[in-house]
């Protein structure tokens, strides 16, 4: 099959579609929703990002082989470390809990299909099935942390009357742990449930258009969602684990939250 | 001289400070804490107070000076041991589980009922608070909750910081008499108040703390900050 029978969009058509970014920040302009600026940059960044990716992707499924495909998975486990730990900005070591929590949640995961030979040892597989394994490890790694920092403010009486009572810190968080990682797998859950009824998934759409027949794109989806389930599971089972540790001394006292600095991305004027 | 040595000491702090940056919070306090008794912590707010009470449960550590419990220094002790012998309640009362029963079962989940029954009593309340949703208790009966939870493990002290300031007055005098008749069974209480008053009632004896420094000690009769001989 070429990729003319496939339904690409030309460049005419992805320039066309920019119009679109136009409607969303025109909306969030007109209801000074404070997010046309960031809205801009993340259309731009994607573009750029997407055109990078593609032409190094092209590069590497010709030349780079397993290893290398592993290699491009083990970079993108540690920028979507960064992205979550930003999450938890506050929680002591935030971005190593979720790096952590990633590559073990990612590596697992990838790791049996590649083992049981589920999905094939192909860089062209690898690699996008390892980004979808990381990339909902990450967004699992993120509310984890999210929820943790929220606990560990919000809760803190809580906590600390368990403290008094000497049970220890495992067992004086263990409640908030709970409840962040339950928060972290709802979405993924009710992903799961829908999948098809409400929403046709990536990587089914991706098959169908490119012409694979739907009862075959749907036992890709259907490993897809289970992998994903796994992945969120494990990640934000050890991020939030390592996150809480990270949230008591030795002395099981709730450490003060540290102090975040905040980040913004600017647009340099020409 | 180190105020260390006299076995009806619980507490011996000597020289004890702490800094948080610039901030004192606490400087150079030296004092005893005698076994059996009640030790109000009192002074005006920002003067220490509950400073000084979180660390004698090492939920903070002094940054100069020593603490030692029972002549031992506080950190020789696991510090899970000593939160269990040294209990402490908090100002808000922090429930924790579905019904009170839940609640006294937090650190002894095979608390029988029986035994509950017999510390919300030692607590104020009845046994039919019990089956009682934790969500439904005023104020006062959740703050005796939580002292009735804090004896669950047997403490020898208890700490209360500020047990009645986010009470109603019914709540708060409902609180005292419980404090009252917990402080007549034995167990050495270690009260912060910032009512002269509350002092006055429930304890033997008083610190009185300003600026983060100890500026009066001595039997509660005889303390100016009280109102006492001047």
């Amino acid at each position: 099959m070429t990729a003319t029978q496939v339904a690409v969009p030309s460049w005419i058509g992805v320039g066309t579609s920019v119009l679109l970014v136009g409607v969303a920040a025109a909306v969030a302009a007109r209801q000074r929703l404070g997010v046309t600026r960031e809205l801009l940059v993340a259309a731009v960044r994607s573009a750029v990002q997407l055109v990078a990716v593609g032409a190094v992707l092209g590069l590497l499924f010709v030349h780079a082989g397993v290893l290398g495909a592993l290699g491009w998975v083990s970079a993108m486990v540690l920028i979507a470390g960064q992205v979550a730990g930003r999450r938890g900005a506050g929680v002591p070591r935030a971005a190593r809990c979720a790096t952590v929590g990633i590559a073990v949640g990612a590596a697992a995961t990838l790791g049996v299909l590649l083992v049981l030979r589920v999905v094939m040892a192909e860089a062209r597989v690898i690699v996008p099935v390892g980004g979808m394994v990381v990339s909902g490890a990450m967004a699992a790694s993120a509310i984890v942390l999210r929820r943790v920092r929220e606990q560990a403010v919000e809760a803190r009486g809580q906590v600390e009357a368990r403290l008094a009572l000497g049970l220890p810190a495992e067992q004086a968080f263990a409640p908030q742990l709970r409840s962040a990682l339950r928060t972290a797998l709802i979405p993924n859950i009710d992903g799961t449930k829908v999948v098809g009824l409400i929403s046709l998934p990536g990587a089914m759409t991706g098959l169908i258009l490119a012409g694979v027949p739907p009862l075959t794109a749907i036992r890709y989806q259907v490993v897809v969602m289970w992998m994903l389930l796994a992945a969120a599971a494990l990640s934000g089972l050890v991020t939030g684990r390592l996150a809480q540790r990270a949230l008591f001394d030795p002395a099981h006292r709730l450490r003060p939250l540290v102090e975040v600095r905040t980040r913004r991305f600017r647009l340099r004027r020409a | 001289m180190s105020p260390t040595g006299d076995p009806g000491n619980v507490f011996a702090l000597d020289g004890v400070g702490v800094r948080r940056g610039e901030a004192v919070l606490l400087d150079d306090v030296t004092a005893t804490i005698r076994a059996g008794r009640c030790t109000a912590l009192v002074g005006p707010s920002g003067s220490g107070k509950s400073t000084l009470l979180r660390l004698l449960n090492r939920f903070d550590d002094p940054t100069s000076g020593s603490i030692a419990f029972h002549d031992r220094p506080l950190m020789a002790y696991d510090v899970l041991e000593l939160r269990r012998r040294v209990g402490l309640v908090s100002q808000r009362p922090a429930l924790l589980a579905d019904t009170v029963l839940a609640e006294l079962r937090v650190a002894r989940p095979a608390l029988p009922a029986d035994e509950a029954a017999a510390l919300l009593t030692r607590a104020g309340l009845g046994r039919g608070f019990l089956e009682r949703a934790s969500s439904t208790l005023s104020g006062g009966e959740a703050q005796r909750v939580c002292l009735a939870r804090a004896l669950t493990v047997s403490p020898e002290v208890l700490l209360l910081d500020e047990p009645t300031s986010s009470l109603d007055a019914a709540s708060a005098t409902a609180v005292e008499e419980t404090i009252a008749h917990l402080a007549g069974e034995g167990p050495t209480v270690v009260l912060v108040s910032h009512d002269p008053g509350q002092a006055h009632r429930l304890a033997d004896h008083v610190l009185v703390l300003s600026g983060g420094r100890l500026v009066e000690s001595g039997e509660v009769g005889s303390v100016r900050y009280l109102g006492g001989p001047s």
